[in-house]
């Protein structure tokens, strides 16, 4: 058995962030780049099922980690490598770069279609663009049934089909079973995700992490030229509802001043 | 133009519909304009709703969801100009390889957010498990429920029965008050209906003081206890 899991390196949401000279995008000198928060969950879950399989004495599942994106995401993969995953596939070229989630999500499918993978997991949206789109682009080009903000995964032990947990609205879950090869996109929070050890580390310098150029999809679909959409402007939101702000007093001050606000609201 | 609601429902399958359209997919959009040539802009928030986003579609079709509450209610046109029915097309087989087994509650009761005057809301801020109970003696104070932020949850720190945002419960309760959460999207969406809004958050940029109408820009380890011995000092006064 064989499994894929997309990850996508975002900025860290922790890390200041400036909007760049031509206002279209933020600007990425001076970034931290961590792997988005689902992704993680994702890759762990992915470890989680190859562990389980492991324990009930079958065959431990190849782990192939997948990313799209320029130099920089080589650490990523690392990272994912060192966390346990057996082999990576970075989707470096630059035809393949500046797209949107319709041209990434064509240029992943390629990928993990070429890797034959029998369960690919994403995480549920990204840090970044949030669209929570791609995987479901994945799906939808491989033919593959999908399920996203998926809370649990069980797989039954001839691995053709998957019990899956996923979330709704309102506190209330749907359970779904969904025929292999599938796509699973994995809700922040079903698991927590491990920290690398020194060990996996040095172990992933060993690991294969190979180039995909995806020269079997036409260029017209995937990077910048197969886009959707164009991002026209970044701003910073609008300013505040007009509130008041009580800030460079003591703690004691604040309190007060915020109660005397609150009994004339009458929300006390 | 296909337009949904971007609910767990639908915008599960809206980019599968995109992609079998041939259209541009844009997700969660909160306005959207038409400028003089016809052509379509849309807003989003991106990077957690710290950044706003504007997208154009490059194709003709477009498929977007739009987040739940970015618009006001209209009142009903008296009758929409035409109202297609549409049955299921008849070339359309039963999918087998997705099958709905059943629902389920996602997490026990015994926390009545949807019902409170009042809430107290720990967001990831608060720093620890250990220290939720800064927030949960300020919901004590107040006479409130307590709730939590989804990292507040996800951490384990409170249960999943006290999440605020639209993974959680939607609230709007008279008071509602903010505890170092930041503010992410989901979150603004299942409490920015509340009547008072107070934000406590050390980060003067957090997306929360855009819905608050009470920003204190501080530490809320300072903060709440102030106000917890205020409020008891005047109960027993």
């Amino acid at each position: 058995m064989r499994i894929g899991v997309c990850i996508k390196q975002v900025p860290d949401t922790d890390s200041h962030l400036r909007i760049a000279d031509s206002g279209r995008e933020i600007d990425d000198s001076d970034l931290n780049w961590v792997i988005s928060s689902c992704d993680l969950c994702a890759l762990e879950e992915a470890l989680l099922l190859a562990e389980a399989q492991v324990s009930r004495g079958e065959e431990r599942p190849e782990l192939v980690v997948f990313s799209l994106g320029p130099a920089r995401v080589e650490e990523a993969l690392r990272k994912a490598l060192a966390l346990g995953a057996d082999r990576a596939v970075h989707l470096a070229d630059e035809a393949l770069q500046g797209g949107d989630a319709l041209a990434d999500g064509r240029a992943l499918a390629a990928a993990l279609a070429g890797a034959n993978c029998d369960l690919v997991l994403t995480g549920a949206q990204s840090d970044d663009l949030g669209q929570a789109a791609t995987p479901a682009v994945i799906a939808e080009i491989l033919g593959l049934p999908y399920a996203w903000l998926v809370m649990a995964v069980e797989l039954d032990a001839p691995r053709q089909s998957a019990r899956v947990v996923r979330e709704l609205e309102g506190g209330m879950n749907e359970v779904l079973r969904l025929d292999l090869p599938a796509v699973l996109a994995i809700q922040a929070g079903i698991n927590k995700p491990r920290f690398a050890s020194l060990r996996g580390t040095l172990q992933a310098r060993g690991k294969p992490l190979h180039r995909e150029d995806c020269s079997g999809v036409d260029a017209g679909l995937v990077g910048a030229a197969g886009a959707g959409t164009e991002t026209e402007s970044v701003t910073l939101p609008p300013a505040g509802a007009g509130g008041v702000v009580i800030e460079g007093v003591s703690a004691e001050a604040a309190a007060e001043e915020l109660l005397a606000h609150l009994e004339r609201e009458a929300a006390l | 133009m296909v337009l949904l609601p971007h609910t767990y429902q639908s915008a599960e399958y809206a980019p599968r519909l995109a992609v079998r359209l041939g259209a541009s997919y844009i997700a969660s959009v909160s306005s959207a304009t038409l400028d003089p040539c016809g052509g379509l802009h849309f807003s989003r928030a991106i990077l957690q709703a710290r950044l706003r986003a504007e997208v154009r579609p490059k194709r003709r079709l477009v498929v977007a969801t739009v987040q739940i509450g970015a618009f006001g209610g209209h009142e009903p046109v008296e009758s929409p100009e035409r109202v297609f029915e549409v049955g299921r097309p008849a070339d359309v087989e039963r999918h087998r390889e997705r099958e709905i087994l059943g629902r389920e509650a996602a997490g026990a009761g015994g926390v009545d957010l949807p019902g409170a005057e009042r809430i107290v809301t720990a967001g990831r801020g608060v720093g620890g498990p250990d220290e939720v109970s800064v927030a949960a003696d300020l919901a004590s104070a107040l006479d409130a429920e307590l709730g939590a932020s989804r990292p507040v949850v996800d951490n384990g720190w409170l249960p999943r029965e006290h999440q605020v945002g639209s993974s959680g419960h939607i609230v709007a309760p008279n008071l509602y008050v903010a505890l170092g959460v930041s503010g992410s999207i989901q979150h603004l969406m299942g409490m920015s209906g509340s009547r008072v809004i107070v934000a406590v958050n050390r980060d003067p940029e957090a997306p929360i003081f855009s819905v608050a109408h009470y920003g204190i820009v501080a530490d809320l380890h300072d903060v709440a206890p102030a106000l917890t011995r205020l409020l008891e000092a005047r109960r027993s006064g």
